[in-house]
């Protein structure tokens, strides 16, 4: 201990002996540490804790996925459900949930209310029970005797004020009494942004269902039974049942993950991975940074060094020495990089809005806590290790006896040593181009989703939902009647240009539009599981005019398409293309379902494509029906305004409530609004990776300029030598730049294959991104080229300047 | 510690040969040198005769290329880095032309050194280093940084850094090369001090008149032992 004190004492005395490079060192470390502990601290509670309950290690989520589609998860049907739970032997319980929304009226303003459906057990198999009140009974799991509800902490507190008499209260759900019978704790909101539960309950239909997927289930397991064991059990019922029921089951595979890993979601995990990978790449560039420094101290310290080994002090002791200097240099890179993570944690936080941050599994329990030091001091421990072992053990193995010569040099590790700091220098490049690309490819996709929806001229469209209950509007004649109305009433007010609706539209309810099946007339189908799907929209006519969504061929919907008339629809380009591609669509008829019941739908037109929401890659197929065939219960309305949105609310609220006094509306969001939340989560990850892109960039440089700037101060004497003889400024200046540019052109060559793996990655990820994009792999290497070039250019500007006599008494 | 026959160095037929890229220089050759326990012995000879390369050999901090070389009668042709390391620790103390303290540390620091190395507690070391400045007229310097001292007080505490760990022999590379007459003659008083208290001593020099401080004078030419006297001289 004593003699690590002294080494240590020592160490700091030389990390302020060299204060200047000290503080470049720590600032470079302090950058790629700060990032390091902020990704993680997002990544530990996107990926470790998305779920803060106890005990949640021993609760499983059972989904289908369908590889062949690329479909991660999808729900399963009741049948599935309780033939699972009837023959699992492996979980204490099963039990499931389905989404849910519903209008709470009756006892205030009415409120549309995320709820979810869940089985009785289902706090049970969480592990949970209610703060206040009590569970679900296992019979309200019956149909007619699901009558009662529990309300979340957060919906307790504002709806109700706490009210401690909340119990028994009986409170209108979609016109149906309901009875309030617990309040769960403060945070519980599983499913994410759970703001009700309601007892579900199948009926004698229900429980033979196997095509109506719409139950998601987890189950507890039993005490010394594994995943991979009750995956394995899963699988044989699984396997069972596609064998029974070939038609409901084929193309489906079941997946048995941790409760955690499926909350926190597969998209959510990649890109906090690829934002982990993107950090640690900038944090090793940094550490290259500091390792070329440590090697240029180290080489000014070699008789030190030689004299301490003559001493008696072994290589493991002169490393030790060594390593503790560059490790206190990472600690207080780290000291540096926490306060810098708190700031960048602070910044993430507070620009994500509400909204959305409600649905972000772990969101809420983002925070530099005990775990994310530690992680920052085992970080900084390793950069210590990473940036000090090279030079370290570099500079131990010179030759003493040389370097402890008047004029001795130890130069026999001299020529390992430019060699390793060029190396060094090449994976700069290489990381930092790697990221640029990453990052570059990013922005222009984000650019991209950005532009493609700027046709809507989202900035004058006013968004809202709303749900009409079939218990006050049963008949489809009612909810022609309420549209018709409320579109002509809110068309009325000042300013609002028009007004019209759709089931969803573009970027909505988090980008998420139903899709169905649906049948072409005269066309069945060879097998069941090459069912045609498509979006299925129910607008108003003047939906596509507001939206500005153009018209490809035939015509548009119109006021005439009604209930009395031929029924009509109009498709999506890429529906067309998809379904029609040898004949014209216009004239043939098409069946939503493949219920005979379903009337068919003459195709009258053909629009443009629509983007939903930031995941899609490709278009989608759509079928728009008119709403007077067609009326919905589940409507978004959208106005045209002259101006700011946001001004209308007020009065759009009013025209409500002169049509429907109980009916809430929800989701009142000027439509670039919504597209900003449905897309903030990729911005995020843009921004980011913009940022790590170019520090990257800045450290690289840094790198590069210093490893030249050094070159040339041990070569100054050669310098001197050279312009004796007659070497011309400009051949000194190519003589260094075109050494750094060696070392660029290398790291770039070695770099851009691997950019160009990242590429491909990421354009089957995103929107707009294109593996083989010019910038990122013409522009990009030329920027990172002339950056080099410039850092290159700066210390040749200094060896020009060298006077050849005073070079020449260098030695 | 030594051999019953007071031999502390023998070496026979050590030669060393520098390999730069196609070229060999034959630094020594067929050295052929026995130092006794008490012996002060100085290795005088022209520039670049291989002085400075045989006391690098004979202080472990080069190894021959042929050759055998004993020292304390333990042959270090076999020893590992470890134990070459540790022998340079705790038998042999340096003392060099160009002084090599350690400017980042003050004097009683650079003295405390080679005890640090060898792991000496600090009590003890806090101990010797005085008792070593002390014999060097340095104790009052302590806490003084090597710049802060003229070139012969710097060798003096380099002096005293040779003398703390009590080794078995003292190899001092032209310890007046740096200084003036005055400090350097006080120096080889210093080193003549020494012998005469017992420690074994062995100088590169290239002056004749601090050659004749030794008891034993080995002159190098092109890399072999021309010539030895032994005559026991009094010095200038």
């Amino acid at each position: 201990m004593d003699t690590i004190r002294q080494d240590v004492r020592y160490a700091m005395r030389m990390l302020w002996k060299h204060r200047f490079a000290t503080f470049i060192c720590a600032g470079a470390l302090a950058l790629g540490i700060g990032a390091n502990t902020a990704t993680f601290s997002i990544a530990e509670a996107f990926l470790l804790h998305p779920v803060p309950l106890e005990d949640v290690d021993r609760v499983v989520a059972l989904v289908d996925s369908q590889p062949q589609r690329g479909v991660q998860n999808t729900p399963v049907a009741p049948a599935t459900y309780l033939e699972w739970q009837a023959q699992a032997n492996s979980f204490e319980q099963l039990g499931a949930y389905n989404w849910d929304g519903v209008n709470f009226t009756g006892d205030g303003t009415p409120q549309k209310i995320q709820d979810f459906l869940i089985t009785p057990n289902f706090f049970s198999v969480l592990g949970v029970q209610p703060q206040l009140g009590r569970d679900f009974l296992a019979e309200e799991g019956q149909p007619g005797r699901n009558q009662e509800l529990i309300l979340s902490y957060g919906l307790w507190q504002r709806r109700y004020a706490s009210d401690p008499k909340i119990l028994g209260k009986t409170v209108k759900v979609d016109g149906k009494p309901f009875t309030i019978v617990g309040v769960m704790a403060k945070g519980f909101d599983y499913p994410m942004s759970a703001e009700a539960w309601l007892p579900m309950a199948f009926d004698a239909k229900a429980r033979v269902e196997r095509d109506n997927r719409q139950l998601w289930v987890l189950g507890r397991l039993k005490p010394g039974v594994s995943i991979a064991q009750a995956k394995a059990e899963m699988l044989t019922i699984t396997r069972r049942q596609a064998d029974t029921y070939p038609d409901s089951y084929k193309n489906f595979q079941l997946r048995a993950m941790p409760l955690g890993e499926y909350a926190a979601g597969d998209l959510n995990r990649q890109y906090t991975l690829l934002l982990l990978g993107a950090v640690a790449f900038v944090l090793l560039i940094a550490c290259a940074d500091v390792a070329n420094v440590q090697f240029a101290r180290v080489s000014g310290r070699q008789k030190e060094l030689a004299v301490r080994a003559a001493m008696g002090a072994s290589r493991t002791r002169i490393v030790r020495q060594l390593l503790i200097e560059s490790i206190l240099l990472s600690l207080f890179g780290a000291v540096l990089g926490v306060f810098l993570a708190q700031w960048m944690l602070t910044l993430i936080l507070s620009h994500m809005p509400p909204d959305i941050a409600r649905y972000i599994a772990g969101w809420k329990t983002i925070h530099l806590d005990l775990g994310a030091f530690l992680f920052t001091f085992v970080v900084a421990l390793a950069s210590g290790i990473i940036s000090g072992i090279a030079p370290s053990l570099m500079s131990s193995r010179s030759n003493i006896s040389e370097t402890l010569k008047e004029s001795g040099r130890g130069a026999s590790s001299g020529r390992a040593r430019h060699r390793l700091r060029g190396a060094l220098v090449v994976a700069e490049v290489a990381m930092s181009l790697i990221l640029l690309v990453g990052a570059g490819l990013l922005v222009k996709g984000f650019h991209a989703l950005v532009s493609v929806n700027q046709r809507y001229q989202p900035e004058t469209l006013l968004t809202l939902n709303l749900d009409l209950p079939a218990v006050q509007y049963p008949e489809k004649s009612a909810r022609v009647t309420f549209h018709e109305r409320l579109l002509e009433s809110l068309a009325t007010i000042p300013k609002v240009k028009s007004a019209a609706m759709a089931t969803t539209v573009p970027y909505a309810n988090g980008g998420g539009a139903s899709g169905a099946r649906f049948s072409i007339e005269k066309r069945p189908l060879a097998k069941r599981e090459d069912a045609r799907e498509a979006i299925m929209e129910t607008i108003s006519p003047s939906y596509f005019t507001l939206m500005n969504i153009g018209l490809r061929d035939g015509r548009f919907l119109s006021d005439a398409d009604g209930d009395k008339t031929q029924p009509v629809a109009v498709i999506s380009g890429s529906l067309a293309k998809h379904y029609f591609a040898d004949e014209n669509p216009l004239g043939k008829k098409v069946r939503v379902g493949e219920d005979d019941s379903n009337p068919w739908l003459t195709v009258v037109g053909i629009v443009d494509d629509v983007h939903y929401n930031w995941l899609q890659k490709e278009d989608i197929p759509t079928l728009y029906r008119p709403y007077r065939q067609n009326p919905p219960h589940y409507t978004t309305v959208v106005l045209r305004t002259d101006g700011d949105p946001k001004v209308f609310v007020s009065a759009v609220r009013a025209k409500f409530a002169g049509i429907d006094r109980e009916l809430p509306i929800y989701e009142v969001k000027p439509l670039d609004v919504v597209i900003h939340e449905s897309t903030v989560g990729i911005g995020y990850v843009a921004a980011m990776m913009a940022a790590i892109g170019v520090i990257a960039l800045v450290l690289a440089s840094v790198g590069v300029y210093g490893v030249m700037s050094y070159s040339v101060s041990e070569r100054t004497h050669e310098m001197g030598i050279r312009m004796a003889m007659g070497a011309t400024g400009a051949s000194i200046h190519r003589l260094v730049i075109g050494n750094g540019m060696l070392l660029t052109g290398i790291g770039i060559a070695i770099g851009l294959p691997l950019a160009f793996m990242l590429a491909r990655a990421l354009s089957s990820l995103l929107f707009g991104v294109s593996a083989t994009d010019p910038f990122a792999f013409i522009g990009l290497p030329l920027i990172l080229g002339s950056i080099a070039a410039l850092a290159s250019y700066l210390p040749a500007r200094r060896a020009v300047r060298v006077d050849p006599l005073t070079a020449l008494r260098y030695e | 510690m030594t051999e019953s026959n007071g031999t502390l160095i023998k070496m026979e037929g050590v030669k060393k040969v520098f390999y730069t890229d196609e070229v060999e220089t034959h630094a020594l050759s067929e050295i052929h040198l026995e130092i006794h326990k008490g012996q002060y012995i100085s290795i005088a000879g022209p520039s670049g005769c291989g002085k400075s390369t045989l006391l690098s050999i004979l202080g472990l901090l080069d190894s021959p290329t042929g050759g055998d070389y004993w020292l304390n009668g333990q042959p270090v042709s076999k020893l590992t880095i470890s134990e070459r390391t540790r022998i340079r620790n705790r038998e042999i103390g340096f003392i060099f032309q160009a002084f090599n303290l350690i400017g980042d540390l003050t004097v009683y620091e650079n003295v405390e050194l080679p005890l640090t190395y060898r792991g000496t507690g600090s009590a003890e070391r806090k101990q010797k280093v005085q008792h070593a400045l002390e014999r060097v007229g340095m104790a009052h310097r302590v806490r003084h940084s090597p710049s802060q001292l003229s070139g012969g007080q710097q060798q003096r505490v380099a002096v005293a850094r040779a003398l703390v760990g009590d080794p078995l022999i003292l190899m001092a590379d032209e310890p007046t090369g740096n200084l003036d007459s005055k400090n350097g003659e006080a120096v080889m008083e210093l080193l003549r001090d020494l012998h005469r208290n017992g420690a074994t001593i062995c100088m590169v020099t290239h002056d004749e008149r601090y050659a004749n401080f030794a008891e034993r004078n080995i002159h190098l030419f092109d890399g072999r032992i021309v010539e030895e006297t032994r005559e026991v001289s009094v010095g200038a």
